[in-house]
């Protein structure tokens, strides 16, 4: 499981489900934070899909719970990212922040990191 | 909050669980319903689109279900034990299997048959490479009140369209007209096109000998290969001259410069004698190219990109009135543009066509047998399906054992499948044979004609196959289903109930019963109406009628005056116009609206002649200056008019007052395929005269024949002999409507047997499931009619709804038909309908009555032992 590499959208959602409160972190709720903080629209085919890929890598793991009326009382898939999920994004962030210190500023222009 | 009630939530969960892992369903069913009420407030349209659009993106690779599941068996001992079970199976019902395979190969062979003919109709004018930017130019008109298309074209209009559009690459003029054609001692009457030399570039017509361009000389003649034969054998004829004999005092001289290649037998539009479009100056001194009130046969314009048609029929609109100013009585409604690809099946609606409109009504015909080949093959199906129903307990125990030692239920369901599509498979062999030796050959020669059926053609072989797999699935999935649903446990504890009482084999046996009734009813009323047209009157007397076409009055006035020394000859007439042969086209106004009606110009002794009959007023009289402006109508015009005293009432025509002096009865001047027309008759100036006619004593038609004959050929030995009896006028149409009779039967046949074979199977199969029930019965003292009741019992019940529902539906449905079909025809009557229904009922009670005779004399000892 050396290799484990995260997409783009894999590790936005993954931040999201450790952002979330344990009981809204489920397709729905995850494509509006997206919507909210990222700014981007997919469908909630494509969370499912994403979600249910990083399962499968080991990066969440996920329960049935919490069925409401509005959901004609079926319950929801709730994720929370497992240990080995969260190693996972301390790399990922480990080896941009190792880049982007590695760039000059000159070469920035007018991007800068504060 | 639910998601309104428009998509119902259950059509979503459907559709997604049979595509998805179940797994996934409900936390895919409960976002998606939160979602909706998410956006609950836009409009209903948006909200369903979007809705869709989320559901829709749920079909990704996570979620769908694996296709891996369908696994088939495909090991292949097991496809061996399939094809021996099969093959075991065909083998030891030999009398269902008959009934099966014979049955559908029947379907499939009157389908092959279709297909061939549908191939032959749509193939016909195909052979023109410019067919898709050949166009006809039409135009429509209101004629009494409904838009009538029309192939003629006004005669300036031609030259002007070549002028005037950029678009257009050429067009092609033509008119046909009727000659004398002379060579040597040859004479003979003839129709002769004459048209622009791009005629044979624009209809790409092959040439066998000679230039399709020699066409641009004045002086050439382009013959059709038939022509060539008539004239010249096998010869090469190219080189030659050949007098063409237009009139009287007018015939020129031309070379022949080339022969057609045979024209494909699928042509609707042909030609016998091409010359130069220009030559028409020839035949008529005063023809004049610029006379918008005058009309030529047909235009045709070639395109460059048929995509600029819709741009030129925007821009007829000056030629329209430049029409309408020099042609008021004709006012044109606007022009159209009919592509040469589609043109045979659109020249029924077209008046004047050069395309014949024998060629749309085989369009019609062919719809027909599409449909009369898909019953067929629905009653050929439903055989199969009751059979396989009723047959399944035979064949129980070994479903069982499959299943038992591990078959999945689509196992079964495959490998019933695919012992359809093998007696399928036979079937069709046999159906091609059967199309091919049988089918194909006996219409071929009824109809007197030939299909060019070819097993060598790829598309038939797709044809094959896609008959072969459809047949295959709508005779065999239920079956399969049905067969496939049995428990094991039941099975085997033999416990199972089925067949007898199945609801599905009874509604097809209904419905096959009703479609057989309707083929039979059918059968019924073509065969009736082909006495009833045979009987029908034309409404004037066509026998001891003869007639004749003449050059002109002088040759009327010899003629005459030879042909009134025979005693037998009764009266004379000559006229301008004749029944069956021509007539004018005239138009009656009225300050309202106007009338288009035939006229016929003929002499005062016309009516006399040819048997019509007064029902008021007067015919002409001879010589008399004021009958110039009277005319003689028929009840249809006088009915049109709406004239409560109609002798004496003045109607103007061209212009003029006439009055009517008398009515005649409705009359058919062409056959019954043509729907009587408003007429009227004038009286015809001598000059004008073209037919002579004449009425000759009862049983002398035959002298009279040959004097007439004989006369002329001492008269005009130039000029062949150009006549015959009135009644041989329209015999041809006699022999068609007799096909048709002849036709139907041969399919009601087809019809009964289907449904009787099928009856057959299921009578023959419940008999013998039901041979110890019957022996003991007879042990216990009944007697044969007690048995012949608990048989019959099942049926009764099942033939009166399906009759009860299928024959009043038969009359409807014929009555449509024969409507759609014949513009006269016998009335659609109760009657048919009971001899059908009885005919129906007499074969299956054959049918039934047999089984039970086979079970009264069956003994009663074979019957009751148990193995």
């Amino acid at each position: 499981m050396s290799k484990q590499h995260l997409g783009e959208l894999e590790e936005l959602i993954l931040l999201l489900i450790i952002m979330l409160e344990p009981d809204d972190a489920y397709g729905l709720e995850i494509r509006r934070a997206l919507k909210e903080h990222a700014a981007r629209t997919i469908t909630i085919g494509a969370v499912h899909g994403t979600v249910n890929r990083l399962e499968k890598k080991g990066l969440v793991k996920s329960q049935l719970g919490g069925a409401t009326e509005e959901r004609g009382g079926r319950r929801k898939r709730l994720f929370t990212i497992t240990a080995h999920g969260k190693s996972v994004l301390q790399q990922s962030r480990d080896v941009k922040v190792n880049l982007w210190q590695q760039i000059p500023e000159l070469a920035l222009g007018n991007l800068r990191i504060t | 909050m639910k998601p309104n009630g428009h998509h119902s939530p259950q059509q979503v969960e459907k559709f997604l669980s049979w595509l998805c892992k179940p797994e996934v369903i409900e936390e895919t069913l409960g976002d998606l319903e939160e979602y909706y009420a998410e956006i609950i407030e836009k409009p209903r349209w948006q909200r369903t689109v979007l809705y869709w659009f989320q559901v829709m993106h749920f079909l990704r690779p996570f979620a769908l279900k694996k296709i891996g599941s369908y696994q088939l068996s495909n090991h292949p001992p097991m496809l061996r034990n399939y094809y021996k079970t099969s093959s075991r199976n065909l083998l030891r019902n030999p009398l269902s299997s008959f009934i099966n395979i014979f049955g559908l190969s029947m379907a499939i062979g009157v389908c092959i048959f279709v297909y061939g003919y549908s191939q032959w109709v749509s193939n016909i004018d195909q052979f023109h490479e410019n067919k898709h930017s050949v166009y006809l130019t039409t135009f429509f008109a209101d004629r009494d009140g409904t838009l009538q298309q029309n192939g003629l074209t006004p005669r300036p209009l031609g030259e002007m369209l070549r002028a005037d559009f950029a678009s257009i690459e050429r067009v092609c003029r033509m008119e046909d007209r009727n000659v004398v054609m002379k060579y040597e001692d040859q004479v003979f009457h003839e129709q002769a096109r004459f048209a622009d030399p791009e005629f044979l570039e624009m209809l790409t017509f092959p040439l066998k000998w000679g230039t399709k361009r020699s066409l641009s000389d004045l002086n050439n003649i382009i013959f059709s290969e038939e022509m060539s034969i008539k004239y010249f054998g096998n010869k090469n004829p190219v080189g030659q001259d050949i007098r063409m004999i237009f009139g009287e005092n007018s015939s020129k001289v031309f070379t022949i410069s080339g022969v057609a290649a045979p024209f494909p037998d699928t042509h609707a539009i042909g030609f016998d004698f091409l010359i130069h479009f220009d030559n028409l100056k020839k035949t008529e001194s005063s023809y004049n190219f610029q006379d918008w009130g005058k009309f030529v046969d047909a235009t045709l314009i070639q395109v460059s990109d048929p995509t600029d048609i819709a741009a030129i029929e925007q821009n007829m609109k000056k030629y329209k009135q430049l029409q309408n100013e020099a042609e008021q009585d004709w006012a044109i409604a606007s022009f159209a543009f009919e592509p040469l690809a589609t043109l045979y099946q659109n020249s029924g609606d077209i008046r004047n066509s050069i395309s014949s409109p024998y060629y749309s009504s085989n369009y019609k015909a062919q719809i027909i047998l599409s449909i009369l080949a898909l019953i067929l093959l629905a009653l050929a199906c439903s055989n199969y399906i009751n059979m396989a129903i009723v047959s399944v307990a035979k064949r129980l125990k070994e479903i069982g054992l499959r299943k038992a030692i591990g078959a999945s239920r689509r196992m079964v369901i495959t490998q019933f499948l695919a012992e359809n599509i093998l007696v399928t498979f036979f079937a069709l062999l046999l159906g091609l044979f059967l199309a091919v030796t049988v089918i194909i050959p006996w219409f071929e020669q009824i109809n007197d004609f030939s299909m060019e059926f070819r097993l060598i053609d790829h598309t038939l072989w797709i044809f094959l196959i896609v008959v072969l797999l459809f047949t295959g699935a709508a005779s065999g999935l239920y079956p399969a289903l049905y067969i496939a649903r049995f428990d094991v446990v039941t099975i085997f504890k033999g416990s199972l109930q089925f067949g007898r009482k199945n609801f599905t084999t009874k509604v097809l046996l209904g419905i096959q019963l009703g479609l057989a009734c309707l083929l039979i009813v059918c059968a019924v009323m073509f065969t009736k109406n082909s006495t009833y047209i045979a009987n029908r009157s034309w409404g004037y007397q066509p026998v001891g009628a003869l007639y004749t076409n003449v050059p002109d009055y002088s040759a009327f006035e010899r003629l005459k005056n030879s042909l009134m020394q025979n005693p037998e000859v009764i009266s004379i007439s000559g006229s301008n116009h004749h029944l069956g042969q021509s007539h004018a086209t005239a138009v009656v106004r009225k300050p309202d609206r106007q009338y288009e009606v035939d006229q016929l110009s003929v002499d005062a002794h016309y009516f006399e002649t040819m048997g019509l009959n007064f029902t008021a007023g007067r015919s002409f009289r001879e010589r008399s200056e004021s009958d110039r402006q009277a005319v003689i109508a028929n009840e249809l015009l006088i009915k049109n008019l709406n004239l409560e005293n109609p002798v004496g009432e003045l109607i103007e025509m061209d212009s003029a007052k006439y009055e009517i002096i008398g009515v005649v009865k409705n009359f058919h001047p062409y056959s019954f395929s043509y729907a009587m027309q408003p007429t009227l008759f004038t009286l015809a100036p001598e000059q004008d005269y073209h037919f002579l006619s004449m009425k000759v004593e009862k049983g002398s038609e035959s002298e009279a024949y040959a004097t007439l004959r004989n006369s002329w050929a001492r008269f005009f030995p130039e000029t062949p002999f150009q006549g015959g009896y009135q009644e041989d006028v329209w015999g041809s149409y006699f022999e068609k409507i007799a096909m048709h009779g002849m036709f139907w039967r041969a399919v009601a046949f087809v019809a009964i047997l289907l449904a009787s074979l099928g009856l057959f199977g299921l009578v023959a199969l419940n008999v013998a499931g039901r041979v110890r029930e019957f022996s003991i019965r007879k042990v216990l003292g009944a007697n044969w009619r007690q048995i012949t009741v608990t048989i019959v019992k099942q049926y009764v019940l099942l033939f009166t709804i399906a009759l009860g529902i299928g024959a009043p539906l038969s009359y409807f449905i014929t009555d449509f038909f024969f409507d759609a079909v014949y513009t006269y025809h016998a009335p659609v009557n109760i009657f048919s309908v009971v001899i059908s229904v009885l005919i129906l009922i007499v074969v299956l009670s054959a049918v039934i009555f047999t089984q039970i005779g086979i079970v009264s004399k069956a003994n009663l000892v074979e019957g009751l032992r148990v193995e």
